[in-house]
């Protein structure tokens, strides 16, 4: 039998969604177990190299990759450095943002090798920049490693095509960071300002949770400089925040570990996935972010649009905080 | 008032009180004892510090490398240097006496601030057990463990070769690029009722 190309993109389109509401409807393993996608359930379509993808919407648009709890040099870390590689193809990003937990263990030259250049070799042959922040498992000398792109320091900022990024050190918020911070911020006129470090502010994790302390200190800054997104790891899953004060907060800590069912879904959640680990892809095509986000078997887990309106709208509720 | 601002003005009274031959030992009247105890201890601070750039300049200077061997190397060998230059070194040398009750005090006002949950969710993070000696290397393995940012408002401030981290339930001091325990304070963290 055979069927015509428009049928056949429109049949994967349908079976694409309903593999992804399945996905979001999926009863959440034990903690501890196998992910279920990797034992349960097939891969939803049949997933290539770049698995579902969605192709980049503009040449000139900002387009990156957020990894996060990576560094395990494990199978796990291998897989998703594959896939990430894979989406490549569909989805050229310039670079990738990684939001902590770079080196677990040891921090011999050997495992910078096993847990960060071999797993994303191909990556790096196409030099591809990392920008990384630092997690509660980095020693914070990494920031001397040029292949994580800190100039040698714990919290940085740079600037892409209008868009001005913010590594933050959220292990040691102390006065000197946050005296940073608030000049950084203010001195940026970019018409987006995001946010990427390892501790979630907001996070429904059963684990971890909300990192209130930081939120306290921090979120105040993001609201008065209309900082517009904040991407976050720590957690060992994805989630997608309900917009908190105006602010998109997105977790995405399962690039190489995953705490299987620990999200408990509450108000704070649009979107959780705790059943396979996952990265997420972004682009800033003028007014608006795109972002998606795939498992390690290529599967569209999240996508999704924010416009200008819907970020640092202060009048928006600000949700529900634990 | 933050530490910083707050030590500030206290010096200018210490000015006096360094004047007289008895000041090191209890501060004079009007004196807060506190805010000395602050000030002896970042004086301790200071004198670390100072050793610090001492052996910094003893080792090859680091810049960003492609070379991870080089960063390691670095930090070791600035390490070795540290200690070579404070083999005599003891716990409540730089965490010193008239400090150490001050910076209980803050811990456990803090976690006295904090739920039950907040409570049980910091110390969950903490490296459990690790046998400390001064001078040691902070092992890779373990995490370090957030200093809550809260937490880290109230202590006093530090400079950027040092910085507190909790093991356990003690309070450490790290040099961050040299990876080494400076010094720390025992069960400086309160107890969790499981």
């Amino acid at each position: 039998m055979s069927m015509h190309p428009l049928h056949l993109l429109s049949w994967a389109r349908t079976w694409a969604l309903a593999g992804a509401f399945a996905l979001a409807l999926a009863p959440v393993p034990a903690p501890g177990s196998q992910p279920a996608a990797a034992t349960r359930r097939p891969a939803v379509g049949a997933p290539g190299a770049s698995g579902e993808t969605q192709p980049s919407r503009s040449k000139d648009s900002v387009r990156f990759a957020v990894i996060g709890d990576s560094g395990t040099g494990g199978q796990s870390q291998y897989d998703v450095g594959a896939r990430l590689a894979g989406s490549l193809q569909a989805f050229p990003f310039e670079f990738v943002l990684m939001l902590g937990d770079n080196i677990y263990g040891s921090e011999r030259p050997q495992d910078f090798v096993l847990k960060f250049e071999k797993p994303y070799a191909e990556i790096l042959a196409r030099k591809i920049p990392f920008y990384a922040s630092l997690g509660n498992h980095d020693d914070p000398n990494q920031r001397f490693y040029q292949p994580f792109n800190m100039n040698g320091k714990r919290f940085y900022s740079f600037t892409k095509k209008g868009a001005r990024f913010f590594a933050l050190d959220s292990n040691y918020m102390d006065k000197d960071q946050q005296d940073w911070l608030a000049r950084e911020l203010e001195g940026s006129h970019d018409r987006w300002k995001i946010a990427f470090f390892h501790h979630p502010l907001y996070s429904s994790g059963a684990r971890h949770g909300s990192e209130v302390d930081l939120r306290d200190i921090v979120e105040p800054l993001f609201q008065k400089y209309r900082v517009g997104v904040v991407f976050a790891g720590h957690e060992h899953f994805y989630e997608r925040l309900k917009p908190q004060h105006g602010i998109h907060y997105f977790t995405s800590g399962g690039a190489a570990k995953l705490r299987a069912g620990n999200i408990r879904p509450g108000p704070l959640t649009a979107k959780g996935f705790d059943s396979d680990y996952s990265y997420m892809l972004v682009e800033i095509d003028g007014e608006q972010m795109h972002f998606q986000t795939l498992s390690r078997r290529g599967q569209l887990v999240d996508s999704g649009t924010i416009t200008p309106e819907a970020v640092n709208s202060s009048s928006q509720p600000g949700g529900a905080e634990p | 008032m933050h530490w910083s601002a707050w030590t500030a003005r206290l010096a200018l009274v210490s000015a006096f009180a360094i004047a007289s031959p008895s000041a090191a030992q209890s501060p004079p009247a009007g004196v807060n004892p506190t805010g000395a105890a602050v000030l002896a201890f970042q004086k301790r601070v200071a004198d670390y510090v100072k050793v610090h750039r001492q052996a910094d300049g003893k080792v090859p200077s680091l810049a960003e490398t492609n070379d991870p061997a080089k960063i390691s190397e670095r930090e070791v060998a600035l390490g070795e240097a540290i200690r070579a230059l404070r083999s005599g070194a003891q716990p409540g040398d730089v965490f010193c006496e008239e400090v150490r009750p001050v910076l209980i005090k803050v811990i456990h006002d803090d976690f006295a601030k904090r739920s039950a949950m907040d409570r049980k969710a910091l110390v969950q993070e903490l490296p459990a057990k690790m046998a400390l000696t001064v001078n040691m290397t902070y092992p890779s393995k373990l995490p370090l463990a957030t200093v809550p940012a809260k937490l880290l408002r109230a202590l006093p401030d530090l400079p950027p070769e040092l910085e507190y981290r909790i093991v356990g339930r003690s309070l450490l001091l790290r040099d961050v690029k040299a990876n080494i325990v400076v010094d720390f304070v025992r069960d400086a963290v309160p107890t969790i009722p499981s």
